[in-house]
C-alpha cells in the first residue's frame, strides 16, 4: 500500500515541478551569490551574509531561506495530496473494496507523509550543498565575526539542524493530512494549512499575543539557526516537544476520523 | 433468490437500514441472490439501490441488519472482499497513470501478485487495445467504464457487484458486456447488478428486486414477475368467438380481447385454471393457456407505480 501511495503522488508531475523548484531556489541563489564567492554577501550578517563562504554555509543559508513558507507550502501539497487525492479522485472506495483495512490504509498514508516531507527536505539541502559545492567549494564553515567551525562541529550542527528541520516539517504535514481528512478536498486542506502558516507567522511578530504564539509549531520553527551563531541555540527542546505534540495530536484525530467516517457519507 | 434469505445465498440482505440525515435511504430491505443467478437491482432514482450496494461492499455501515456474502458478514475491507468484483458510484482512476498501471495498482492493494487470473479476459471485453498504456485522463467515459469492468472481472470473482455497469457503453459493448455476464453466471457467479436499462434487464437477468424509497417492492424470478404481476393471460381456444364473449361475461375479467387467434383476458383475482374452467364448462375446447408475458417496463412501472420523479 506503501508503494501505491508513493506511485501515486511522488510520480506525479505537479511534485516533480514542486522538488524541482525547490531544487531550483538554492541553484539560483548560488548563482547571484557567485560573485560574492568566498567573501561575505554584502552587507548582510547571520547564514545569508556567511552563505558564499562553502558548500555547508550555502546549504544552511538555502534552508534558512525555505524554511518559513516555501519549505512548508511544498510539505503542504505533498500531505495534502496524500491524505484526500484517492478520494478526490474516487479511488478511495475501490481502495476499500481491493480490499485494503482502514489501519492498512493509514499506516501507508503517514509513512508516504513522512518519507515525502524527508524527500522535500533533502532536496532543499542537497541542491544547496551540491551548488555551494560547484560555486563555492569545500571551505570551513564560516561564522561571521567569529573563528570557523571544525568540519566535524560543521556536520554535527548540520544534522541537528537538519534533524529538527524535519520534525518541523513533520508538525505542517501533520496538520495538512489532519485537514485533507477532515475537509471535503485537499485544496482546500492545502490552502487552510498554508492560511496557518502565514497566520501563524503573523501572530510571532505581535508581541501581544505572544501566548498564543508560543503554542504553536510554526514559533519555534527558526530556532535551529541559534547552532550557527556564536551564542548558541535556544528552545529547540521546547521546540521538538511542541513539534512532536503536534504529530501526536493530528495522528490521534486522523485515526478517529478515518476510522469513524463512513467513506460513502 | 426470493424475498426470504435462504441459508445457502451467496449474498444475503437481512433486514437492512440506512437513513442519511433526514432521509431513510434503505428501509428493513431483505433479500438473497444464490450462485449462478443474476439478480437485478432495480428501482427509481433514490429508491436506495446504490445505497444498498455501498452497504453489500463495506462502503457504508448499515444501522441495522446484516450485509452478507458468502456468509461472512462484510464491513470496511473485509477479506471476503477479495472474492467480490464491484463497480460502484461509477469508475474511478489516478488520472495521472496508464490504464494498466492503475489496474496494477488496484490488484497491488490486496497484496497479490500481478497478473490476476482473469486480465486476459477482462481486457478483450474491455476492448482498449494501445490505450490502455495511456493515461486514463485522456480516456472518454466509455473507455473509462470500461477500464472499470476490467478491473472487477479480472480478479474472476465468485460474486459481481455492478451499479450501472453499461453506463457509458455503446450498443455493441453492452452486448459483449451481457454475454459477458451471462457466461460467467452460467460458471457459477452469483451477479447483482443495477440498472435503468430494463430492456437490456430483461436480457440479462434471471432475477430481480424491485426497490421504491428505501423498501422491498418485490423479488423473485423474472419469469414470475414478468407472467404473473397483472393476472393476464393469453389464451387459445378452437372457438374465438364464442371464447371472448363467455369470457367477458365471466366473473372477475376485467378484460378480454382477442389478438392473433388468442384471448388476452385480464383478470387479476382469477386463477387461469377457472378460467379454463368457464372455457370448458361451456363446451369451447382450449389449446393453450398461459401467462402473458409483459416486458420488465411495464412490470416495473406497475410495481412503482410509474413515477420515478415522485421518489427523488
Amino acid at each position: 500500500m506503501l508503494r501505491v501511495e508513493l506511485a501515486t503522488q511522488l510520480m506525479r508531475i505537479r511534485t516533480l515541478i514542486a522538488l524541482a523548484f525547490l531544487a531550483a531556489v538554492p541553484a539560483m541563489a548560488g548563482l547571484s551569490f557567485a560573485s560574492s564567492a568566498g567573501h561575505q554577501n554584502g552587507t548582510q550578517g547571520g547564514l545569508f551574509g556567511a552563505s558564499p563562504y562553502s558548500a555547508l554555509n550555502h546549504t544552511m543559508a538555502s534552508l534558512e531561506f525555505m524554511m518559513p513558507l516555501l519549505l512548508p507550502v511544498i510539505v503542504a501539497m505533498l500531505a495534502a495530496a496524500i491524505a484526500s487525492a484517492d478520494r478526490d479522485w474516487g479511488v478511495l472506495r475501490y481502495l476499500y473494496v481491493a480490499p485494503i483495512t482502514r489501519t492498512r490504509l493509514l499506516t501507508a498514508k503517514f509513512a508516504a507523509v513522512a518519507i515525502a516531507t524527508t524527500l522535500a527536505l533533502a532536496v532543499v539541502l542537497v541542491a544547496g550543498f551540491l551548488t555551494g559545492l560547484a560555486i563555492f567549494g569545500w571551505h570551513p564553515f564560516h561564522l561571521i565575526g567569529h573563528p570557523n567551525l571544525t568540519t566535524g562541529d560543521a556536520i554535527n550542527r548540520v544534522l541537528a539542524a537538519s534533524g529538527y528541520t524535519l520534525l518541523c516539517m513533520l508538525s505542517i504535514a501533520a496538520i495538512t493530512f489532519t485537514l485533507g481528512l477532515l475537509l471535503p478536498r485537499g485544496a482546500e486542506a492545502l490552502g487552510a494549512a498554508i492560511a496557518f502558516v502565514v497566520a501563524a507567522s503573523i501572530l510571532n511578530g505581535q508581541s501581544a499575543l505572544h501566548a498564543v504564539a508560543v503554542v504553536l509549531p510554526v514559533h519555534y520553527w527558526q530556532n535551529w539557526a541559534g547552532l550557527f551563531e556564536p551564542q548558541g541555540a535556544k528552545g529547540l527542546g521546547t521546540g521538538s516537544v511542541v513539534q512532536i505534540a503536534t504529530v501526536i495530536l493530528c495522528t490521534a484525530v486522523s485515526l478517529v476520523v478515518l476510522r469513524r467516517r463512513d467513506p460513502a457519507a | 433468490m426470493s424475498a426470504p434469505a435462504t441459508p445457502t445465498a451467496t449474498i444475503r440482505v437481512n433486514d437492512l437500514s440506512k437513513r442519511y440525515g433526514r432521509q431513510q435511504a434503505v428501509d428493513r430491505l431483505t433479500f438473497a441472490v444464490n450462485a449462478g443467478q443474476v439478480c437485478a437491482l432495480l428501482g427509481p432514482n433514490g429508491a436506495g439501490k446504490t445505497s444498498t450496494m455501498r452497504m453489500l461492499v463495506g462502503l457504508s455501515t448499515p444501522d441495522t441488519g446484516t450485509a452478507l456474502i458468502a456468509g461472512d458478514p462484510v464491513s470496511l475491507g473485509a477479506p471476503v472482499l477479495r472474492r467480490v468484483g464491484v463497480l460502484i458510484d461509477g469508475p474511478a482512476f489516478v488520472p495521472h497513470l496508464s490504464g494498466t498501471k492503475n489496474l496494477k495498482l488496484l490488484w497491488a492493494a490486496a497484496r497479490q501478485t500481478w497478473p490476476p487470473p482473469g486480465l486476459n479476459d477482462a481486457l478483450d471485453l474491455a476492448g482498449l487495445g494501445t490505450a490502455i498504456d495511456r493515461k486514463v485522463k485522456s480516456y472518454s467515459m466509455g473507455m473509462k467504464q470500461r477500464l472499470m469492468l476490467a478491473q472487477a472481472l479480472m480478479r474472476v470473482p465468485e460474486v459481481l457487484i455492478l451499479d450501472e455497469p453499461a453506463n457509458g457503453l455503446d450498443p455493441a459493448e453492452v452486448r459483449a458486456l451481457r454475454e459477458h455476464l451471462a457466461a460467467l453466471s452460467k460458471a457459477g457467479t452469483t451477479v447483482l447488478v443495477s440498472s435503468h436499462q430494463l430492456a437490456e434487464v430483461q436480457q440479462l437477468a434471471t432475477h430481480i428486486v424491485v426497490m421504491n424509497r428505501g423498501r422491498l417492492i418485490s423479488a423473485g424470478p423474472l419469469a414470475d414477475v414478468l407472467g404473473g404481476s397483472t393476472g393476464t393471460y393469453r389464451i387459445q381456444p378452437d372457438d374465438l368467438d364464442r371464447a371472448l364473449a363467455i369470457l367477458r361475461d365471466a366473473p372477475g375479467v376485467t378484460a378480454a380481447a382477442a389478438h392473433n387467434g388468442e384471448v388476452i383476458v385480464t383478470a387479476p383475482t382469477v386463477p387461469a385454471s377457472d378460467l379454463v374452467n368457464v372455457l370448458v364448462t361451456a363446451h369451447v375446447g382450449v389449446i393453450a393457456a398461459n401467462p402473458a408475458h409483459q416486458s420488465l417496463e411495464d412490470a416495473y412501472l406497475a410495481m412503482t407505480g410509474g413515477h420515478d420523479l415522485a421518489a427523488r
